[in-house]
């Protein structure tokens, strides 16, 4: 079976070979101008999220693993072992939470892995289901994005729920673009052509 | 003889030990009895001898028939062997080297049946070159890819150029990095090896619940053999065996059915990959 000779994963640059040299600059140029204004607009302010009573944070310094997976399984996430999510958040290339004071406890989380460099994919993005509906979400995905934006990180990818499409949507994120399709290995469907 | 009762059953359960058992048979009919192979094995008996290996294997080594397949496997459950593996091929290939042109290959596997150690570097292929010039695709998820050659896959691929300074810096923040290197040797001479790199494939990790692959290539030139396939087969089972339970990968439509060929499932439950602001 002949491998196809392609890119099978996109890299930072992944649509671009078929473009002219003029063409690529143009792309180059819309990227940079969605980059700077990403980074400078805020939907809510920091200054807002305070005066509502929340701190962010960007670190796990404070943050409460069992808080955190107590949100996490209330929007229906499996229970995890403390311990592997300490380990998962360490190895995260950039993470944000947000905590409502008045509690002290996280209500909003969204991390990120990736290389560093090239690639990076958002994971476990939480909003507690007491919050949600007040642009919490939103608050920690803009910035979330602004973090590795920073780093220059443009391939940022992630993987979403049917419904919950229409809330990455609006952050400037795109469902298959180009046909690219996310793919998750599962030890059950193994069909392989012998 | 019945193999499976020769393998230590794993902690887990005994359909597991059959399962490995009936992996071990040759798949490509009763293993050729080869007088090559009659010498390794005390070679190999007392190779393992003198690293001491516990008791175990030395009963394994009595009991299994001659096959570096076999002992690939019986070295395997030791995760001491990923240390002794270079070694240890190194006297093998001594023996190959000198008298034959065995093409020994590793029999393709199936993931859900594999419970022993995948060893960090070992030979998938070797096969002897009409001009008699041997040589050999190894698998190594180590992580020991030299840039430059890695900078020279991605021209020969076509892919755009990225800075060196930055390749480097993503492989050492991937969590594996396995590499596909293809080494030559003449017929009979020693020490004289020509390493290239010839297939990647790397994967990022919160080293706890999920790993992303990129960055798939095999050079043109080795293309349409089963390379990329192994390779990725090989990477999933490193991550498996690190325990890393969700694996994930973005395809280009023209690569899905490949991806989906391994085991992989696009948009499972509907869940979609999402890019932010593609450049198309």
């Amino acid at each position: 079976m002949l491998i196809f000779n392609s890119i099978s994963v996109p890299l930072s640059t992944p649509l671009v070979l078929k473009t002219t040299p003029q063409r690529n600059a143009v792309v180059l140029a819309q990227k940079q101008q969605q980059t700077l204004t990403a980074l400078t607009n805020l939907t809510i302010s920091d200054e807002a999220l305070a005066s509502r009573g929340f701190a962010l944070h960007r670190t796990i310094n404070k943050l409460d693993l069992d808080h955190l997976n107590s949100v996490f399984v209330a929007v229906g996430f499996p229970r995890r072992d403390t311990d592997k999510i300490r380990v998962a958040l360490e190895n995260s290339d950039a993470l944000l939470w947000i905590e409502y004071e008045k509690a002290e406890r996280p209500v909003a989380f969204a991390r990120a892995t990736g290389d560093g460099v090239f690639n990076a994919i958002i994971w476990d993005v939480v909003v507690d289901p007491s919050f949600q509906g007040i642009g919490l979400g939103k608050a920690v995905m803009e910035r979330l994005v602004n973090v590795l934006l920073e780093k220059g990180i443009t391939n940022i990818a992630l993987y979403s729920e049917p419904r919950v499409l229409g809330f990455y949507r609006p952050l400037g994120f795109v469902a298959d673009p180009d046909g690219i399709r996310g793919m998750v290995y599962s030890r059950r469907t193994q069909k392989k052509k012998r | 003889m019945k193999i499976g009762n020769v393998l230590s059953p794993p902690p887990a359960s005994l359909r597991a030990a059959a399962a490995a058992a009936a992996h071990c048979r040759y798949p490509y009919g009763p293993w050729p009895h080869h007088p090559i192979l009659a010498v390794s094995h005390n070679h190999i008996t007392a190779f393992m001898q003198q690293q001491q290996l516990p008791a175990r294997h030395d009963k394994m080594e009595n009991r299994l028939p001659l096959s570096p397949h076999h002992i690939l496997h019986a070295g395997c459950r030791n995760a001491k062997v990923s240390r002794l593996k270079a070694a240890f091929w190194e006297s093998i290939r001594s023996g190959f080297m000198k008298n034959n042109t065995i093409q020994v290959t590793e029999s393709p596997s199936t993931i859900q049946e594999e419970e022993e150690m995948l060893p960090d570097e070992f030979v998938l292929v070797e096969k002897t070159l009409p001009d008699g010039v041997v040589e050999q695709i190894v698998y190594s998820s180590g992580g020991d890819v030299d840039v430059y050659d890695l900078q020279a896959l991605c021209d020969k691929v076509g892919w755009p150029r990225r800075p060196l300074s930055k390749l480097a810096a993503a492989l050492r923040n991937s969590y594996t990095v396995a590499a596909l290197h293809s080494i030559r040797k003449s017929a009979g001479e020693e020490g004289s090896a020509d390493k290239k790199l010839i297939g990647m494939a790397r994967a990022t990790s919160d080293h706890a619940f999920n790993a992303t692959i990129w960055d798939v290539l095999v050079d043109p030139s080795y293309q349409g053999q089963g390379l990329g396939k192994a390779l990725i087969e090989k990477l999933i089972r490193t991550l498996l065996q690190r325990d890393i339970g969700n694996i994930t990968l973005f395809a280009d439509s023209q690569v899905v059915e490949f991806y989906e060929n391994l085991g992989f499932e696009a948009d499972p439950e509907g869940i979609k990959g999402m890019f932010w602001y593609p450049r198309y």
